[in-house]
């Protein structure tokens, strides 16, 4: 099974992307109540988070869940600078791991709230 | 032949109630007691509290666990393991038990017969009755309360170990059991936001009576209920006997949980949004709190959810796959085994309310539910052919929310998700840590009156 990673697309996110040409990538989940990519993975890209992150695991769709968030979030800063999907995306991401692992390293104790009022 | 659907007697005909509400009496009792003994958490062997007696001293003495009235003895210790029942006949799934270390043990000097005081948050709090002292090995309890894979291969797929929390809380017991029974002496308060959601057995079913609830349905929750749990609490409730149940009780279970559960707070003013804000009616919802630091057993977890909520009035319980379940111990529809055929290694060679001295309360065992955008609707497995679904995965929901992405309508309601976020900004944190737990330890959910003795 091909495995793959879902990066959730809210309106700020969506912003960042305009003009990149990766609007017409966006899946539709929910009814189209949630934006999202799926970045494909080659096998050993997928081994390779596996391995890295000791929380990460397949889902019954082949998804790669429970990386860190700082992980999540630097996959979309990488889509938004290479404006791709493909395999550079992970290139860029692999990188970057000492600073994913640092950031990480703090989210078992802290994560910042949404700015919203509640 | 009536076809009308009556509120079950509790669990082992009368409701137990072991609280003293005259402080004069109480005092007099606290006063008769031959020694003090400070109540402390349990904790694992990172220092992390995993369980504080004083819950099962709460849901014992306000009834939620009748007929069982305080800290097992040894034979009855022995039957629950080996038969699920208690001496009595009545049958309850897992170890009650008072424990404190061979050191404290010592420096209390008392024997059977003795009764011992006990102070929560340095107050006086409730009085055990010894009637018996004995040594247990907590290791050998933990592994006998849960199964092993070779005496319940009906159910248990793999053997427990120290990443199961359930299994933990045993195994990080005292060896000294202290048996008898408990009696609350001084009546704690519970504090906001728990304090509205206390319905002890006797006071829900006098709220069951007010309401005109004949018949109602539980739904047992760990969780800010996304919209999948709303569906499964709509549609189980079409049950009932001529017509869908009059009520629906959430019964939040309180106390420590593991890592990636939802802040006890979140949980009960999540599912109290889904009534405030109109999902469901709140003449027809209550939202209600457990105190019970979760042994996550499944089929036994199951087995304690029908008898407490039994105890509450309830005609009906739903049960999903891998119900309070974590990891991959027990078969995923190890719940739904022991209420549809039994588990005999368990002791149940029926379902457990087919069993002399079994439950009254129905299960309504329930499949998934999940977004088919086909149906273009939250769908129910037994009916949705679709191959489109969008289940509602645990950790992809976890991991939505942590990344702070606002959820969609379909998968949290706006008024619910921003009750987990109002918490996650008291916490630092949108799910139960280390320190979460730690902080919660020292408050706990009750306050308790002065009492000079
Ligand atoms: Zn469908």
């Amino acid at each position: 099974m091909a495995k793959y990673i879902v990066v959730l697309l809210d309106e700020g996110r969506l912003k960042k992307l305009e003009g990149s040409g990766l609007e017409k990538k966006v899946e539709k989940l929910f009814g189209g109540a949630l934006n999202a990519f799926n970045v494909e993975l080659s096998d050993e890209d997928a081994q390779r988070i596996l391995d890295e992150f000791a929380t990460a695991r397949v889902d019954s769709r082949g998804a790669i869940t429970d990386v860190p968030v700082a992980f999540n979030r630097v996959v979309f800063e990488e889509i938004a600078k290479t404006k791709s999907l493909g395999s550079e995306v992970m290139q860029g991401v692999f990188a970057r791991l000492a600073e994913i692992k640092e950031m990480a390293a703090k989210e078992s104790e802290y994560l910042p709230p949404p700015d919203i009022e509640v | 032949m009536s076809i009308r659907i009556e509120r079950p007697e509790p669990h082992g005909g009368r409701l137990i109630e072991r609280v003293v509400t005259d402080s004069a009496a109480g005092k007099k009792l606290a006063k008769s007691a031959a020694a003090v003994f400070d109540i402390k958490p349990t904790v694992d062997e990172k220092g992390v509290p995993v369980r504080n007696v004083y819950r099962e001293i709460m849901s014992v003495c306000y009834g939620f666990f009748s007929p069982v009235e305080g800290s097992m003895k040894e034979a009855e210790l022995e039957r629950v393991l080996k038969e699920r029942r208690l001496l009595n006949e009545w049958i309850f799934p897992y170890p009650i038990l008072f424990d404190v270390s061979e050191e404290d043990h010592k420096k209390l000097g008392v024997t059977s017969g003795d009764r011992l005081l006990l102070r929560l948050k340095g107050k006086p709090f409730a009085i055990l009755d010894i009637e018996e002292i004995y040594r247990i090995n907590p290791e050998e309890v933990a592994t006998r309360t849960f199964g092993t894979p070779e005496n319940n291969p009906e159910v248990v797929k793999e053997p427990f170990d120290k990443k199961h929390p359930g299994w933990v809380i045993y195994k990080s017991m005292n060896p000294v059991i202290y048996a008898g029974k408990y009696k609350i002496i001084n009546e704690p308060k519970l504090i906001p936001p728990f304090d509205r959601f206390w319905y002890p057995p006797k006071k829900c079913r006098e709220e069951f009576d007010r309401r005109g609830w004949r018949t109602v349905i539980n739904h047992q929750t760990r969780n800010v209920p996304h919209v999948g749990h709303e569906h499964l609490m709509k549609n189980a409730a079409y049950t009932g006997d001529s017509e869908p149940c009059h009520g629906i009780l959430v019964n939040a279970v309180i106390g420590v949980k593991r890592k990636g559960d939802y802040p006890d707070e979140a949980i009960v003013e999540g599912h109290e949004a889904v009534n405030l804000y109109g999902y469901i009616k709140p003449e027809r919802h209550l939202v209600t709190i457990l105190l019970w630091d979760m042994r996550y057993g499944n089929p036994l977890e199951s087995l304690l959810h029908g008898i407490v909520r039994q105890n509450m009035g309830c005609t009906h319980h739903m049960f999903g796959r891998d119900h309070a379940a974590v990891g991959e111990y027990y078969d995923m529809y190890a719940t739904q085994i022991l209420w549809g055929k039994g588990v005999p290694s368990f002791g149940f060679d029926k379902p457990v309310n087919e069993v002399p001295y079994g439950l009254k309360i129905r299960p309504q065992n329930m499949a998934e539910f999940w977004y088919c955008p086909k149906c273009g609707e939250i769908a129910y497995s037994g009916n949705c052919n679709h191959k489109e679904r969008q289940k509602f995965s645990g950790s992809f929901i976890r991991g939505m929310v942590s990344e702070g992405v606002f959820p969609p309508p379909v998968i949290f309601r706006p008024e619910v998700y921003k009750v987990a976020v109002k918490w996650w900004k008291v916490y630092g944190y949108p799910f139960v840590t280390p320190k979460y737990l730690m902080e919660r330890e020292k408050e706990l959910e009750v306050d308790l009156p002065d009492m000079d003795v």
